[in-house]
């Protein structure tokens, strides 16, 4: 780790202050943040945490009926308290473990956007909508490859609205060291049709598998993929799976997470 | 049983210390002030030094020294590990090239040191490791284990580090010509990183005038006193070495590495105390690795499926350089099993040892016995299946026989008893192994392939056979027993205490167990062979024994009676004639009283002619997923024999703990280096240890059938959990997927491993 200033400011306008000077970061729970600067892969002058901000925390209901995560709140908050949607509390409440859990932030792992992280699975899934202190992006318009969104420098996840589906559920196969997700598929079914998003899988980062959407829309059994034929091409391939496993499990999974759905 | 160890299962006193933090690890009781080294290694797994220029980290804040292998050399001290060579087949011996304490000239994996830094704090010394220009031109790595390939060392053409023979080859080739059946099994014992839970650590401080303190977590203190002071040219009695609480060895902390050695020169160069402490990706990068075999086996049986000949041929990974004991595993300790729990005296084998670009291989718990167990068990396994015959009954068969013993195997162990057919019996009871095929129709059912899966093991017992205990009365009504070997988290405080209890009538909480202190303790053997409880326990039964005659003396002497009217129940001295019952800690004060300080502290040394031969069975019961690939282990069962128990929980707990080691082998750890010698798996991200979730509750008992050579009667049992575990997983993967007609399967059965074989088969 190399030597950084910290800083806790109270209010979201504080600490996008702070965040506008050069080579400051925001620090969530720092599950990714601070093992990269142990590793001195990062060195940032300075970081702001947003982790004492109260209006970035805690899970509520919109008057539109979705459920609103504060951006700095822990994944186990959201496993507790987002009993409104019963497919996102059990996704977050299989996020890493204990300690994970109870300091990883959804702000966090959206803004990280890795690979094989859970929420953005989520997120597209329900098509969230990610509210920064400038703007409200959509969940379709947010992700934009592997660690990369539409996030500008400095820009703050404050909150995240999260609709709720009739049925939902996220099935994850576990990498077997991190146990990150090696796939994961969450399948939300809404009244005007299915959502699948899958993460984990492609070397585009989470993506919407739009004809199992197709599919399960018209009728929603897993029975209903069995004619769908996923590709390995442009699927991640590493020492836990090749592209073509990957491929494999994506319908794998979906079809699960279609008769887990609840 | 009754006289010797009561056999109680008594809760660990030292858990109480570990659980609340009030652990004396070795980062935990650095001295305050303790300079802080840093290791900058290779990042390159092969080439040629061309530049290393330290001048800048030199020159940097805080920092106190930077040393390269030229700055060792030119304070002239010795620069090189020393390791233990075996005989090539030829009678020539096994290669010795030289491994520099930091790089000299060439790199050979990654992680190899090059330069050792100290500053005053960590990060001082890591930014200056940052101002060290190092210029690497790369080789072609060679990393695959076989012969031949870019060469490591001019020592070792073909990079062949020995080429190992045992046995009688010509009897064997000529049992398996006439054999009426041949099997031949490819058996890969796949690497693994060891990863104790607390890395490697240790510091170095001056102590009075002219001597030097080495604190490391390691598995016994001698042979690092006598490395160090070897290499700085002291006398023994410079140099102190101390082994404070450590969290788990497995014999990768048994070796000495160049860090404690280097860490030992700064001290005593700088006048001041030093500290070292790995992190975890520097551990897996450096730390001796485990395993890294490949074998076929080749088994022949007569028309009756009796064993006729074995030979077995291995070629073993070395890594880039001899590690301490690297040579002598994967061949003369492989051998002390060889033949395993069977009547068979034709045997041979063959193990070359080849060096690669990756970390060096050394000793992992059960070191080479568990890789003998697994080659052969595997190959029982298949030679059951081709031949058509029950894999428990071909065991059967072939068992040595009760009333053979004792029996001297083919490798010349001598085995003194046991009665595998009773413990094989017991085993299918408990693993309901006639129930099998319902279950198996059931998982069907479910869309599981299910599958079982038998190790017969036997383990020989290592280490070093003598052992001393010293039991001092303190003045203060307290005992502290001496002993030479090392905990490194099993329980010793409070086996050896018990033991000690239980024969002296001493209450336990007033024993003090004192281990790792080479001032404090002349000699002694460490951790290591599942040797500990055994010797340590021999030495103290001798100890107490002189204690009792010297004490019975005393108070014969005191009451005037002949010493044959004073007798001892364990408990109390009794005396013919007399009410005087004293214990043992009121007759020390009497002879306290009396002047007899010489009565105080006694101390005996044996050493015991023979080890035990710890047996047992294993059944694994896995259910695999095909749409995944995922293996799960639903049922474990252990039926072992260790003899008598002193304390049965802690056998146990020795026996999950080995088998989760060999579950984790089996289906979750596993190391990958890349072609250019990069390791992959670095860090937990990655290498995938075996969690709570992955293990099943395990059934575990014994059929005792007590050893012959030792007054206990008991059989260690350290290491025997993760010999019986691998083949009993692997037999039991392959079951289940014999029916989709796979006919080979190797470790480690991680998901898309297995996913990949089932789809091969498939096509
Ligand atoms: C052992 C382990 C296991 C894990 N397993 C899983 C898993 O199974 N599934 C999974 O999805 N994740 C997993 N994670 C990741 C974890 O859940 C966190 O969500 C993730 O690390 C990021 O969240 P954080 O709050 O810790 O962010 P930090 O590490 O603090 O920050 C990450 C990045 O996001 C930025 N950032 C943080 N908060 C905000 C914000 N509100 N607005 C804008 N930018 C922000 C930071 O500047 C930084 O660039 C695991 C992590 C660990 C250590």
């Amino acid at each position: 780790m190399y030597e950084f200033e910290m800083t806790r400011p109270t209010t979201i306008a504080d600490a996008a202050k702070a965040l506008g000077d050069e080579d400051a970061q925001a620090l969530g729970g720092g599950q990714t943040l601070i093992p990269t600067l142990k590793q001195r892969l990062a060195m940032p002058s300075a970081l702001v945490s947003l982790g004492a901000i109260p209006e970035m925390k805690g899970v509520c209901m919109s008057d539109a009926g979705e459920v609103c995560v504060g951006g700095a709140t822990p994944h186990a908050v959201v496993a507790a308290e987002a009993t409104a949607y019963p497919g996102l509390a059990g996704l977050a409440a299989h996020i890493g473990d204990p300690a994970v859990r109870n300091r990883g932030t959804v702000g966090g792992s959206l803004a990280n956007n890795d690979p094989s992280a859970c929420y953005p699975a989520a997120a597209l899934a329900s098509g969230a909508t990610i509210v920064t202190n400038t703007r409200e992006i959509a969940a379709d318009d947010y992700f934009q490859g592997m660690f990369s969104t539409a996030l500008e420098d400095g820009e703050i996840i404050t909150e995240v609205r999260f609709p709720v589906p009739e049925v939902s559920h996220y099935e994850k196969f576990v990498q077997p060291a991190s146990r990150f997700a090696l796939v994961g598929v969450m399948v939300a079914k809404f009244a005007d049709g299915v959502r699948v998003a899958v993460t984990g899988a492609s070397e585009d980062g989470v993506y919407r598998w739009t004809e199992a959407e197709a599919a399960l829309s018209a009728s929603f059994s897993a029975d209903a993929l069995a004619d769908l034929a996923v590709s390995g091409d442009g699927m991640i391939s590493d020492l836990h799976g090749s592209g073509d496993y990957r491929a494999h499990l994506v319908k794998v999974m979906t079809g699960r997470a279609v008769a887990k759905a609840a | 049983m009754e006289k010797f160890g009561k056999s109680q299962s008594v809760k660990r006193v030292e858990d109480i210390r570990f659980l609340t933090g009030h652990g004396r690890y070795v980062d935990d009781i650095a001295p305050d002030g303790a300079l802080r080294a840093y290791v900058l290694r290779s990042t390159i797994a092969h080439g040629v030094i061309e530049a290393l220029d330290v001048a800048d980290a030199r020159a940097a804040d805080g920092v106190h020294m930077v040393l390269t292998l030229g700055d060792l050399e030119a304070a002239g001290v010795g620069v090189a590990l020393q390791a233990t060579v075996v005989t090539n087949r030829d009678g020539t011996k096994g290669a010795e090239p030289e491994r520099p304490l930091l790089a000299r000239d060439r790199v050979r994996f990654v992680g190899e040191p090059v330069a050792f830094i100290v500053a005053d704090t960590l990060a001082q010394a890591r930014d200056a490791a940052e101002m060290i220009e190092l210029e690497i031109a790369d080789l072609e790595a060679h990393v695959v284990v076989e012969p031949g390939g870019e060469m490591l060392h001019a020592e070792a053409p073909d990079n062949l580090a020995f080429d190992f023979g045992l046995g009688d080859e010509d009897a064997v080739t000529a049992a398996l010509d006439t054999a009426a059946h041949v099997i031949k099994v490819p058996v890969d014992d796949n690497r693994v990183i060891v990863n104790s839970m607390e890395p490697r650590g240790c510091y170095a401080e001056p102590e009075g005038a002219d001597r030097l303190h080495v604190s490391v977590n390691g598995q016994g203190v001698w042979g690092t006193r006598d490395k160090v002071a070897a290499m700085l040219g002291l006398d023994k009695a410079q140099v102190r070495a101390t082994n404070p609480d450590v969290g788990g060895g497995f014999g990768m902390k048994a070796m000495d590495y160049p860090e404690t050695l280097l860490t030992a020169y700064a001290a005593r160069a700088l006048g001041r105390a030093v500290a070292w402490m790995s992190d975890r990706s520097e551990a897996m990068q450096s730390d001796n690795a485990g395993r890294d075999l490949n074998s076929v086996a080749t088994l022949g049986f007569d028309a009756d499926h009796r064993l006729v000949a074995y030979r077995v041929d291995t070629i073993a990974n070395m890594g880039a350089y001899n590690s301490e004991y690297a040579q002598p595993i994967q061949t003369e300790l492989f051998s002390k099993v060889l033949p395993g729990v069977y009547d068979l005296q034709a045997v041979y084998m063959r193990t070359r040892g080849v060096y690669t670009n990756t970390t060096q291989v050394d000793a992992y718990r059960g070191a080479g016995r568990p890789e003998a167990i697994f080659v052969l068990e595997r190959a029982m396994d298949a030679a059951a299946r081709e031949m058509g015959v029950d894999p428990f009954e071909l065991r059967r068969i072939n068992f040595i026989r009760p009333d053979q013993f004792p029996y001297t195997s083919a490798t010349g162990q001598p085995y003194d008893v046991g009665d595998f057919d009773r413990v094989l019996t017991r085993v299918m009871a408990e693993a309901k192994v006639a129930g099998f095929e319902e279950r198996r129709d059931e998982a069907a059912a479910r869309g599981k392939l299910r599958g079982l899966g038998l190790c017969y093991y036997i383990e020989s017992i290592l280490g070093d056979p003598a052992e001393t205990a010293r039991v001092d009365f303190e003045e203060d009504g307290r005992v502290a027993i001496y002993v030479g070997t090392q905990s490194n988290g099993q329980g010793h405080e409070t086996v050896f205490a018990q033991f000690l209890a239980d024969h002296t009538g001493i209450p336990a909480d007033r024993i003090r167990v004192v281990q790792g202190d080479s001032d404090l303790i002349a000699k002694g053997g460490g951790t290591g062979g599942s040797r500990s409880v055994t010797v340590q326990n021999t030495a103290t039964l001798a100890t107490v024994a002189a204690m009792v005659e010297g004490f019975t003396a005393f108070l014969a002497d005191a009451e005037g009676v002949p010493a044959s009217d004073v007798g001892f129940d364990d408990e109390r001295f009794r005396i013919a004639g007399s009410n005087l019952t004293p214990t043992m800690l009121e007759v020390a004060d009497m002879a306290r009283a009396a002047g007899r300080d010489d009565l105080l502290s006694v101390s005996k040394r044996t050493k015991l002619d023979n080890r035990s031969f710890p047996n047992g069975a294993h059944v694994a019961e896995v259910e695999i997923d095909p749409e995944t690939g995922v293996v799960t282990v639903e049922r474990y069962t252990v039926i072992d024999d260790f003899g008598n128990l002193i304390n049965p929980m802690l056998a146990e707990g020795q026996v999950h703990g080995g088998v989760v080691q060999g579950l984790g082998q089996a289906l979750t750890e596993r190391v990958v280096y890349d072609e250019d010698g990069q390791l992959l798996t670095a860090s937990f991200m990655d290498y995938g240890m075996p969690r709570a979730d992955d293990v099943p509750m395990m059934y575990f008992d014994t059929e005792a059938t007590p050893s012959l050579y030792n007054p206990m009667g008991m059989k260690g049992c350290g290491e025997a959990g993760t010999v019986g575990a691998l083949a009993a997983v692997t037999n039991a993967v392959q079951d289940a997927v014999w029916s989709r007609g796979i006919r080979e399967v190797q470790m480690p059965f991680t998901p898309h491993r297995v996913w990949q074989m089932l789809r091969q088969a498939a096509a």
